[in-house]
């Protein structure tokens, strides 16, 4: 049932893009000298020179600072890869990593998770019965915390939160639960914990809004055939819902891996990686050691491994995506 | 197909965007001229502050005094020039004149780079020295190893600040409790409260509040040497002496007593001022900078005393004013630093809750800013400025917060809090 409507789905995009490529292609082959490509280049050039000025210039003046022992002014002191060498033992570093892994967790995994649930319920249940205004609003509401300053967010989180008469313990005692009471940023067993709850909270709307963008691509037919077969929801979801839109679950899934990798804002707002250094994260760790401490030199090495363990982890997310990509190309030919 | 002609447009289109992007990174460092007629002044007081208010005043009486030459004041916020000031002053876009944090981790780093201009001898020509005491004058001198104390002047600082408790009258008079004189009076109250279900100390475990508590506690055991062998490295501070010892001890059981709150780790220090200008907590140590804002917004009654039977206590000189090696009109900025220290501004800010360094008492009409200079005069013939825990190394500050946070909620004992402050202090001291 459902592999027979899919193939038919996929068909029909194929068609739609690569071939269409290849015909625009060959069109303008065709058309002799002239290569409108090498002159669009021309406008790339303001963007390759930004790129190259504010990403590519600072990022290898970082590298080169990282092998130095610098206090941000004066002459630095070329040290070799003794940086490198004391952050393979420095504790606080490899803590602050495993931190990351767990913002991945809340920022990444779970909000994907949430997100294509949610999705799926306001596409399938609320836009069917309540209509469409009623999906807009509350996908404005669900995607609102993105539009919010971190700063604004994390000092309002900070107020609800709060041990003595934070709108959560008050609201925990006002119905009955006060022995749930907790010291929410405070507690060093639970403050990474309550960022990551938090940052569930601020990232959820992304998700979400980009996977009903990619749920209104996907063809009706899919699933009223499916429903006709008498495919329940949980079927429908599973078998078209996330094989539709998994480029845009790759897509997120980077992202968010990659925003969680670097996250800051909320951890400097909520907890300034406290306590105890109980939230410190990489990007955080790197501030202070560069701008409390002006070990510049040492800050510019968290920094840098901390992009290139980015770096690969993007370029390993495309390249797991295009090989996707390609295999459901295969598949269609 | 593209056109001769527009090819020409796209190559200009590119080239003229290309420009763009380059003149909006390039900034505007060519528009700042040494030309006399302008004051380049930034400051991150808070405008209804004493120093704000003194530092309005001040601007005004210079553009009296100086026609024909326009202040550009900028506020900044503490926070953005802690951070930014080396690499501000390392550029052209250095103001004229700065306030700046003091200490050898801060205006000493910087003097130290060379990025300082040198103030010896406008301090001696205009008198500066003169006006300053000893505890006060610390700050703004600094060796060529960027260590406070002695050397060249670096910074002027115009007002004083220093700790305090802070009480509320209003609640001790509930509980039939007078104002302590002694330190068994002081935890006799606490006790009282917390037998009240009431937390007697305001704190904030994510910022400064808490270790200075720790440290108080700890200078209430120590002498000029002590404070000097940890501040300006005249002898090696052991972090297991008596003093500290005491100070780490003391602390702990604080908590455990329940005069601070277990629950106050990771609270800020605006929560803790909040809380006792809303009459929640009864006691709150901290500094003159509070001052001004109990008086403007606290609706209970509040009174202050000095720390009971501590002959030092946490205090500087306040935050200086530096002039930048690179500033374009240094006799202006010099100009402004002795409006700063004259009687008229030196008494606003006095009126206003700050703590001048150079007011005609006489002209001090407040009867609480009297009190808050008497004690400031009290603790300034006693020597009894200690500066703050965090000054010593660059980054102390937040080691001291982290490993108090630790030492709240007993993830670290005394001793391993002891350890790991002076594992944190030695590296910065052998720090380049």
């Amino acid at each position: 049932m459902t592999v027979t409507v899919e193939r038919g789905g996929r068909g029909s995009r194929s068609g739609r893009g690569s071939r269409g490529g290849d015909a625009v292609e060959a069109h303008h082959r065709a058309k002799g000298p002239h290569r409108p490509r090498d002159s669009y280049a021309l406008f790339l050039l303001p963007g390759a020179l930004a790129f190259f000025v504010i990403i590519v210039v600072p990022f290898l003046m970082n590298t080169g600072v990282s092998f130095t022992e610098w206090q941000g002014v004066g002459t630095p002191k070329w040290t070799g890869l003794a940086n490198y060498r004391e952050l393979m033992d420095d504790s606080e570093f490899w803590a602050s990593f495993r931190h990351s892994l767990f913002m991945v967790v809340a920022m990444a995994a779970v909000p994907t998770v949430v997100g294509l649930v949610l999705a799926a319920a306001l596409f399938d249940f609320v836009g069917k019965h309540f209509g469409s205004r009623t999906v807009a609003v509350l996908r404005a509401c669900f995607y609102l915390p993105q539009v919010l300053p971190i700063a604004v967010a994390g000092i309002v989180w900070s107020w609800i939160l709060a041990p003595e008469n934070g709108s959560l313990n008050e609201l925990l005692k006002a119905v009955g639960l006060g022995g749930l009471q907790q010291d929410w940023l405070g507690d060093p067993d639970l403050a990474l914990y309550t960022v990551m709850g938090v940052m569930v909270w601020v990232q959820i709307g992304f998700p979400l809004v980009v996977f009903m963008a990619g749920l209104q691509r996907v063809d009706p037919q899919l699933y009223e055939a499916a429903e006709l077969d008498g495919a329940g929801w949980w079927r429908r979801f599973w078998h078209i819902t996330l094989p539709q839109i998994r480029p845009e679950i790759h897509v997120v899934l980077l992202w968010c891996t990659i925003a969680a990798l670097k996250v800051f804002g909320a951890v400097y707002v909520l907890t300034k990686g406290g306590p105890g250094g109980a939230t410190n994260v990489p990007s955080y760790f790197s501030f202070t050691t560069f701008f409390e401490k002006t070990q510049v030199g040492y800050g510019a090495a968290i920094s840098t491994v901390l992009t290139v363990i980015i770096l690969v982890l993007a370029l390993v997310g495309l390249k797991l995506q295009t090989r996707a990509e390609d295999a459901e190309e295969g598949l269609r030919v | 197909m593209l056109t001769a002609r527009r090819r020409v447009m796209a190559v200009a289109a590119a080239v003229v965007s290309t420009t763009l992007l380059l003149a909006s990174c390039g900034g505007d460092s060519g528009s700042e001229s040494s030309d006399g007629k302008t004051l380049k002044l930034w400051h991150y007081e808070a405008p209804n502050s004493a120093m704000g208010v003194a530092w309005t005043e001040a601007i005004k009486e210079f553009e009296k005094t100086h026609p024909g030459v326009e202040v550009k004041f900028e506020e900044k916020g503490f926070e953005q020039i802690q951070k930014t000031a080396p690499m501000v002053l390392n550029s052209n876009d250095a103001p004229d004149l700065m306030e700046y944090n003091k200490g050898n981790a801060t205006a000493g780093h910087l003097s130290r780079q060379g990025l300082l201009t040198d103030l010896s001898a406008e301090a001696a020509n205009r008198g500066w020295d003169k006006k300053l005491s000893a505890g006060v004058r610390t700050t703004s001198q600094y060796d060529a190893k960027g260590v406070m104390g002695s050397g060249k002047w670096y910074g002027i600082p115009n007002y004083a600040e220093y700790t305090m408790v802070f009480y509320n009258k209003d609640l001790f008079k509930k509980y039939g409790l007078a104002e302590p004189k002694t330190f068994d009076e002081l935890t006799a109250a606490m006790d009282r409260f917390v037998d009240e279900g009431i937390t007697p100390l305001a704190n904030a475990g994510a910022e400064y509040i808490a270790h200075q508590y720790l440290y108080q506690l700890a200078l209430s055991k120590a002498d000029r040497a002590w404070v000097d062998s940890y501040e300006l490295y005249k002898g090696e501070p052991d972090f297991h002496d008596a003093a500290w010892t005491y100070g780490a001890e003391t602390f702990a059981d604080w908590v455990k007593k329940g005069y601070i709150s277990e629950k106050s780790t990771g609270t800020k220090a605006e929560d803790a001022g909040v809380s006792f200008i809303q009459g929640k907590s009864p006691i709150l140590f901290s500094g003159s900078w509070w001052y001004g804002r109990f008086v403007a917004e606290s609706k209970v009654d509040w009174g202050t005393f000095l720390w009971p039977e501590s002959n030092m206590t946490l205090g500087s000189g306040g935050n200086l004013w530096v002039v930048p090696k690179g500033a374009k009109n240094k006799d202006l900025a010099y100009d402004f630093i002795d409006i700063t220290m004259s009687k008229k501004i030196q008494n606003l800010l006095g009126n206003n809750g700050g703590v001048p360094v150079a007011a005609d008492p006489a002209a001090i009409t407040d009867p609480r800013s009297k009190g808050l200079i008497a004690n400031f005069n009290t603790l300034a013939e006693r020597d009894g400025l200690a500066f703050y825990p965090d000054w010593p190394v660059a980054g102390f500050y937040d080691v001291l917060v982290s490993e108090t946070q630790k030492l709240m909620t007993g993830s670290a004992k005394p001793d391993a809090y002891l350890d790991a402050v002076e594992s944190a202090y030695e590296k910065g001291v052998q720090a380049p």
